[in-house]
């Protein structure tokens, strides 16, 4: 059962709006996901390699349970979901209404190539004049006008680019299932008014359009112009401003009276700027400048008549919107330093390099200079271009770059042999999430690796080899030249395009550098209630944040969205399929004949022979184009006449036909794995017929495969509707709370006595949000929420289960045992900050930690006023072994107490020693203030560390030294100070024995390892455990609350159905051969194996299983098997396939 | 309580005689020391201490080793680093206001520069234009140095034969530019004491 209120709008289809769309999708709700542009997967279809693997990954972000209910192969190629409906080209136009019944307007953009006839043959390509620079290659190849929007995508319909098409027709005439439409006969329906005094302006502009295709009438005075738009009916009118009698202006005005939904756009000479924009307030689309260009002019022309005669506008309902725009990237040729881009040929973005890298880029992934093709040996990379620049107003740090580079630079030496030489250039090399400062270290042990701590100034070509040369001074203050073969600008990001339209469309505000703005202490709400900011939408965020900030959004949509009870509606439309079990194989075989490239008269009859030598084939029909829409009918129309058990559909790409196949299971109720596709082999630009051997054998592989396909229904796991959150600090309130606001029951264990966690001792945020006061509402929330059961004072004693009923003993807090059975577990433990021995600390009072200093200044008992000198040391024992990761809410603390220090006596001198001050996002801004403020920062190098001396003195007046080099200025300085605080970062506190009472791994530093630090931050590999919080890796208090959101989300997507079930394959276990070895326990991946030592038998969660075949791979006696890659499934498909080669068929001469 | 030598009084102290520093060490607050100016200064070369470094060291509050340097001195005003500087500071004027500064404190290092400015200037300041015979006069007479004008001398006797040099003698002029050059100074009394950023 659909309703309005159940359904989601998420707009923008990069990995965030994935994310968002597919965690909403997966707890039942529906969603119309939309993007812009012609494709999914935003900025990161065009990245192939993420760190800290340098593999891509994204599939990690599939359904994991329900998997049949989506697509299961590679998500870069595309994205379906029962629930979700995905509208590409398609921009959001207008929302009014409020949360739980939003009215919206999407339009949806004109295509000329209609994608159900398209098969993307590509001849169309071939043919095409036109070559353009290539968007998705960031403008280093061409393409032509008519073209695939990505490279990979499947199903990949051909689109055409309107400003760059120039109608010429070769493509129509070419296409061989007439999929083309270029508009031109509505072109000619499409009227406009040229209205000007100057009868040369009037005829240029004719000639120009009528060129177009567009009907064209002239009128020389405004009151001529008005009759005519009496008499016919105009798309669109050009005026001029200045002209004798009525003014354009006044035209304008009149002609809106007489056609209100005219679209104008006034002609306008430099002088008349002004009132030109003055017209568009009065309801002009735009205006032109003369004298006229043609490359601008025709596009706009083009767009207004597309959205006014092609554009689909459509009305739909919605219950909550999500905003998952994303960003879009600094252009440095905007800048005022360009550093040599567009100058110098051998100057790249980041963007462009890994287009250069990148299997589907301009040269294949071959790592040579785009502008001659020169092997690259020595690469630059320069860090902040665009970024924590005062002079682009961005005051803040894009986050991304430094990592990467730093991947860049890796590829560089995989793509280009060990020995290629890389130099990055940067000022703070921030590495501020868990796993990045191992993967620095990693990086920064290549060989022919360097990092320079500098800012290079400029960027020239070399006089003779016109190679760039780098002009930067170096950290011992000597000026250097240095030649490389490529500079790759680390360009930082922007708000994406357009953001502002959406912002003054949708309401929400945007903040000072035009992100869309979200709440101080609700990480994705805007100010618009129902609209939420996905992903990095909301600024600067790398893969791992805009996941995590992604599924947070997903879940305040969904409790937006009100109407949870805990249930799905996803259960009650469940399909019946016909039960034919028992019955013997009875297939019927669809063949593709791919526009008579398998020629039906001469192949026909011996495919069908051969095919039929096996009893178990009952029909074969012959389809010409099975990928179009007609060639699908009349498959479908022959399935549903007969009574077959098994369907093979012979055709091309089997991805192409997986919602086929869905939407044909369902219409003649036979379950979706009795239904297969294999690829015939037959498509490509190649137009020679292949020979039929190859297509036969490749049936009879599949005709092998399904005839051993296991008919039975897929077992369910049952699931507890009720969530356990062992940890009440922000993250583990936050988690509770949003799962308790969508119906569930949560139980809350919390080892101390009271809620709260380390917001008990935190006082405010950097940008001054109270914390104390945030402690004491969400504290007062849980408390008093019905759906909430809080245990303070109690712990986990023990427990066992896994996804959908896990049950879970807990000790109270007079000792008495109780023992849960809850569907999902969420472990938000959270952290402390680290003990430590160095610098002096515990030997005077004057020598204290962040955490105290935090403490004290709240209470008064530190008073700046009394502060002649603060000193505060950075990465005390961080970032370096054993504890080599950064806490990264040092530094943000640090800055925050500087400022505070200063703020309450500007006369306290303060220095920071530093290695790297990690500020990323918006948090630079703050890095800036404390400079301003008159804060001293003095970076240390790690191998030569400040030295502290205490000197004897009264207790409490210990005289306390810091020995320190600045390496600037080359002074050895010696500072006496009042007060020397310590950043001793943060260390997890996540008991061993309770990860494994969860089955949870943690990492060498005890932190929760997550089943993917990038794709999956806050899923354990053990379905239906979860984390949020520090126990994830070091984050300040929103961060966490967004975990917590994330985690919440996570766990609704099971908890919000009764039953659960996993997708095909799945793995199984033959109980008369299994010898009881547990090897397949231990080799299962997801944990979805045990020993039920009752029966003493090991048992297959079939929910958790994702039949990857591990467990079949190491049983030794064959009992552990998967359904549909049975043994003699695979070795029948094996002999079908070679057997062609081994025994040719002589189809020509009849001999089967 | 800090006693240490090396270790500025920047921004604690109010003296006046640290207010002008103070005042130029507010306008390069926000540097990051990336070196960005000393990679574009066309003078660098010529320079003892790099523009990064001489910035490092008004932050840090080091006068004496600002003041013998000459750093400050070869600045050409070509706001080549005011243009690139990622902060957008005004490394320019503060380089201004460091001769202005050094000019102040009578430096020693500063002092050709200072008589050849002043010299040029008060010339400019009686005539309204510059008389070159009447600038180098008043330049080796605040020179001190006898043997001074042999160095100019084969330069002196070039321009003279072209017709470059005005040759009459030194004089008081009509000084009417003197209103001009009085407010000038006015307004310079002002900026010093101003406490802007």
């Amino acid at each position: 059962m659909k309703t309005n209120s159940s359904k989601a709008l998420v707009v923008g289809a990069g990995i965030s709006g994935i994310r968002s769309a597919l965690d909403l999708a997966e707890s039942g709700h529906q969603v119309i996901l939309i993007d812009r542009s012609l494709h999914m997967g935003g900025i990161l279809s065009r990245l192939d390699y993420q760190f800290p693997t340098n593999h891509c990954g994204m599939c990690k972000m599939l359904p994991l349970v329900e998997r049949d209910s989506g697509s299961q192969f590679c998500l870069r190629k595309g994205l379906f979901h029962d629930n979700i409906e995905l509208r590409l080209g398609c921009e959001l136009t207008s929302v009014s209404g409020k949360p739980g019944e939003f009215s919206v307007t999407l339009r949806q953009a004109p295509t000329q190539v209609d994608p159900d006839l398209c098969t993307g043959c590509g001849i169309c390509s071939q043919v095409c004049p036109v070559e353009v620079p290539d968007d998705f290659n960031a403008g280093l190849a061409t393409r032509k006008a008519i073209y695939l929007p990505l490279p990979h995508a499947v199903p990949n319909p051909y689109v055409i680019d309107p400003a760059a098409c120039d109608h010429c027709g070769k493509c129509l005439q070419v296409c061989p299932t007439g999929a083309i439409n270029l508009s031109d006969q509505q072109r000619g329906n499409f009227l406009i008014l040229v209205v000007d005094d100057e009868p040369a302006v009037r005829d240029s502009l004719k000639e120009w359009l009528v060129d177009e295709g567009f009907a064209v009438d002239m009128a020389e005075s405004g009151r001529q112009a008005l009759e005519m738009l009496r008499d016919k009916d105009y798309g669109l009118m050009l005026t001029d401003i200045k002209m004798p009698g009525m003014d354009g202006v006044e035209l304008l005005q009149r002609a809106k009276q007489v056609r209100p939904e005219l679209t104008v756009v006034m002609m306008t000479a430099y002088a008349t700027v002004e009132t030109a924009v003055e017209a568009m307030k009065e309801g002009a689309f735009d205006y032109l400048m003369k004298p006229f260009d043609p490359a601008r002019m025709i596009p706009m022309v083009v767009r207004i008549f597309e959205d006014r005669m092609a554009a689909r506008d459509l009305e739909i309902g919605v219950g909550a919107i999500v905003l998952a725009c994303g960003t879009d990237y600094f252009n440095p040729a905007e800048s005022k330093n360009t550093l040599g881009y567009g100058i110098c040929p051998h100057v790249i973005t980041g963007i462009e390099f890994e287009r250069l890298v990148s299997g589907t880029g301009p040269t294949a992934g071959r790592l040579v200079r785009p502008a001659d093709g020169k092997p690259a040996r020595k690469i630059a990379w320069l860090q902040c271009v665009g970024s924590r620049d005062l002079q682009t107003n961005t005051d803040y740090c894009s986050s991304v770059c430094c990592m990467y580079a730093v991947k860049e630079a890796l590829l560089a030496g995989e793509k280009a042999g060990e020995d290629v030489e890389t130099a990055i250039f940067y000022m703070d090399m921030r590495a501020f999430g868990l796993p990045f400062q191992r993967y620095l270290d990693e990086a920064a042990a290549r060989p022919g690796m360097r990092f320079e701590r500098t800012r290079v100034h400029s960027v020239t070509p070399h006089p003779e080899s016109g190679s760039p040369v780098l002009t930067y001074m170096g950290t011992d203050g000597k000026l250097v030249d240095e030649t490389f073969d490529l500079v790759v600008l680390s360009v930082g990001q922007r708000p994406a395009r357009r953001t502002e339209q959406l912002a003054e469309m949708t309401g929400c505000k945007l903040n000072q550098w035009g992100f869309p703005a979200t709440a101080p202490l609700d990480p994705v709400s805007t100010d618009r209630p129902g609209i939420f900011v996905s992903g990095s939408a909301s600024g600067l965020k790398d893969i791992s944040e805009s996941v995590i900030f992604a599924s947070a959004a997903a879940a305040r949509a969904a409790v937006a969205m009100g109407g949870g009870d805990g249930s799905s509606e996803t259960d009650d439309k469940e399909t019946a399929y016909r039960d034919v079990s028992g019955r013997r194989p009875k297939i019927m075989a669809i063949v593709c004949t791919c526009g008579q490239r398998l020629s039906t008269d001469r192949d026909g009859p011996l495919v069908e022979k051969r095919l039929k030598t096996d009893p178990a084939v009952g029909e074969v029909v012959f389809v010409d184009r099975l990928c179009t829409a007609g060639g699908w009918q009349k498959a479908q129309e022959a399935a549903a006449a007969k009574d077959f058990n098994r369907i093979l559909v012979g055709a091309c790409h089997p991805y192409l036909f997986v919602k086929k196949i869905k939407a044909l299971s369902a219409a003649i109720r036979l379950a979706p794995h009795l239904i297969d596709a294999v690829d015939l082999g037959l498509t490509g630009p190649d137009s020679s017929p292949p020979a039929p051997a190859l297509p036969v054998a490749r049936l009879q592989a599949g005709l092998a495969r399904l005839k051993a396909a296991v008919v039975d229904r897929l077992p369910e796991v049952e699931v507890a509707a009720t969530a356990l959150v062992v940890g009440g600090g922000v993250a583990g309130m936050q988690a509770a709370l949003t799962m308790a606001e969508r119906g569930h029951r949560v139980t809350l264990v919390e080892k101390s006595d009271r809620l709260g966690g380390n917001l008990d001792w935190l006082q405010t945020t950097i940008d001054g949000q109270d914390l104390q006061d945030l402690c004491r509402t969400m504290v007062s929330e849980v408390e008093s929420h019905p759906n909430i059961k809080t245990m303070t004072g109690s712990g986990i004693v023990g427990g066992y289960g896994q996804v959908g009923s896990f049950f879970t003993t807990i000790r109270g807090p007079d000792g008495e045992i109780s023992t849960l059975e809850h569907g999902v577990a969420i472990l938000a433990t959270g952290g402390r900050e680290a003990t430590t021995t160095a610098y002096g600390y515990g030997s005077s009072d004057r020598i204290i930690t962040q955490r105290r200093l935090e403490q004290a200044l709240a209470d008064t008992s530190i008073k700046p006023a009394g502060l002649e000198t603060v000193v505060m040391i950075q990465c005390v024992d961080s970032r370096r072994k054993p504890r080599n990761y950064c806490s990264r809410v040092c530094c943000p603390t640090t800055i925050k107490h500087c400022l505070k220090i200063k703020q309450q006596n500007p006369e306290t001198a303060v220095y920071v020693l530093y290695r790297d001050i990690m500020t990323p996002g918006f948090m630079e801004t703050y890095f800036t203030a404390a400079r301003r403020a008159g804060v001293i920062f003095i970076p240390y190098d790690p191998e030569n560390r400040p030295e502290v001396e205490v000197a004897d003195g009264e207790k409490g007046a210990e005289s306390v030294k810091v020995n320190c080099t600045d390496p600037v200025s080359g002074l050895k300085l010696t500072i006496e100070t009042d007060l020397l605080v310590l950043a001793t970062g943060i260390v997890p506190r996540l008991p061993a024995e309770l990860a494994a009472t969860f089955g949870v791994d943690v990492d060498e530093h005890g932190f929760f390892r997550p089943a993917d630090s990038k794709w999956r931050p806050v899923d354990a590999l053990k379905e239906g455990v979860f984390a949020c919080g520090i126990c994830l890796g070091p984050r300040a208090a929103v961060e966490s609350m967004a975990t917590g959101q994330a985690a919440a989300s996570r766990a609704l997507r099971i908890i919000s159905r009764r039953r659960i079930s996993s997708g095909h394959p799945v793995a199984q276990v033959r109980y008369s051969l299994c010898a009881l070895c547990e090897r397949c326990i231990e080799a299962c991946p997801y944990r979805a194996r045990m020993l039920d030592t009752d029966r003493t038998k090991v048992v297959v969660n079939t929910a958790m299983c994702q039949g990857c075949g591990t467990c079949a791979a190491v049983c030794p006696n064959g009992a552990s098997v998967i359904n549909g890659y049975l043994r003699q499934q695979m070795f029948e498909t094996i002999d079908a396939l070679t057997q062609a080669f081994d025994e040719p068929l002589d189809l020509e001469a009849g001999k089967v | 309580m800090n006693k240490v030598d090396q270790v500025p009084a920047a921004y604690r102290s109010n003296a006046e005689a640290n207010r002008e520093m103070d005042d130029i060490g507010r306008m390069i607050r926000a540097c990051i020391q990336c070196g960005t100016c000393s990679g574009s200064c066309p003078n660098e070369f010529a320079m003892d201490l790099t523009p990064r470094r001489l910035w490092r060291l008004v932050l840090l509050g080091q006068e004496e080793e600002i003041f013998s340097s000459t750093t400050f001195c070869l600045c050409s005003a070509c706001y080549y680093c005011t243009l690139r500087c990622p902060r957008g500071l005004p490394l320019t004027e503060a380089m201004y206001r460091l001769k202005q500064a050094a000019a102040r404190r009578k430096v020693k290092a500063y002092r050709t520069s200072e008589a050849f400015y002043g010299s040029f200037l008060e010339s400019v300041r009686r005539h309204g234009r510059v008389r070159e015979s009447e600038f180098m006069t008043l330049y080796f007479s605040a020179m001190k140095n006898p043997l001074l004008p042999l160095r100019f001398a084969s330069l002196g006797l070039k321009l003279m034969a072209k017709g470059k040099v005005d040759l009459r003698p030194p004089s008081r002029g009509d000084m009417r530019l003197a209103a001009l050059f009085d407010k000038v100074a006015r307004l310079e009394s002002r900026q010093l004491t101003r406490n802007d950023r």
